[in-house]
């Protein structure tokens, strides 16, 4: 996956900005065989629980994702936040996860804060390549 | 008993048609879809109806859920 340096530096702040709750978001670009993230729309935690999950609001999911196609951009996932770790998907983003085909990526504010990426196959996450571009 | 056909717009997937009993829920919609209800909702324009209600739109978009921890 491709990721444009400023969406890059927008997720990470979004996450240190959030700490110690989680944060969510939209991944804004093109879908393909190499997915480009050229921006980020942040959303609400709507989570009960912000510190150990994350959740966005169908309402607001649903205009997101109408303000990102009537832009003529793609959703080409999602991100959150961890921000005491782990770097890759917890047991309940795996038991959640429901966009099958579609990238999501996370921080982690662990050791050396990072950004990753896993595509939800339906079956499991399969990690991506994440070139900062 | 006599069925509806509802026009499901997946968000993100494609637009699928679905014929279901007169008394169907809105549940019963996710599940012929292949959906539960705990991975996605349904939206009557533009905002989610209680999976438990029964199915009264020819028209509905189905948004699957972001969730984790």
């Amino acid at each position: 996956m491709r990721l444009a340096r400023p969406a890059h530096d927008a997720i990470l702040a979004h996450a240190r900005e959030g700490a110690p709750a989680e944060v969510v978001g939209v991944l804004v670009g093109g879908r393909g065989d190499d997915d480009r993230v050229t921006r980020i729309e942040r959303a609400r935690n709507a989570a009960d629980t912000p510190r150990t999950r994350y959740e966005l609001d169908p309402a607001e999911q649903i205009r997101l994702i109408d303000d990102i196609e009537a832009a003529g951009d793609e959703v080409v996932g999602f991100y959150h936040s961890h921000p005491r770790g782990p770097e890759g998907p917890s047991a309940t983003d795996a038991e959640l996860a429901a966009w099958e085909g579609y990238v999501y990526a996370i921080v982690s504010l662990a050791d050396e804060p990072s950004v990753g990426a896993w595509r939800w196959t339906g079956e499991r996450f399969d990690r991506l390549a994440v070139t900062v571009e | 008993m006599a069925s509806v056909k509802v026009t499901c717009e997946v968000v993100g997937e494609g637009i699928e048609e679905c014929e279901l009993s007169a008394d169907a829920a809105y549940g019963d919609l996710l599940s012929e879809l292949g959906l539960s209800r705990h991975e996605a909702t349904v939206l009557v324009d533009g905002s989610p109806v209680p999976a438990d209600a029964t199915v009264a739109a020819d028209t509905v978009r189905v948004l699957r859920l972001i969730r984790g921890g």
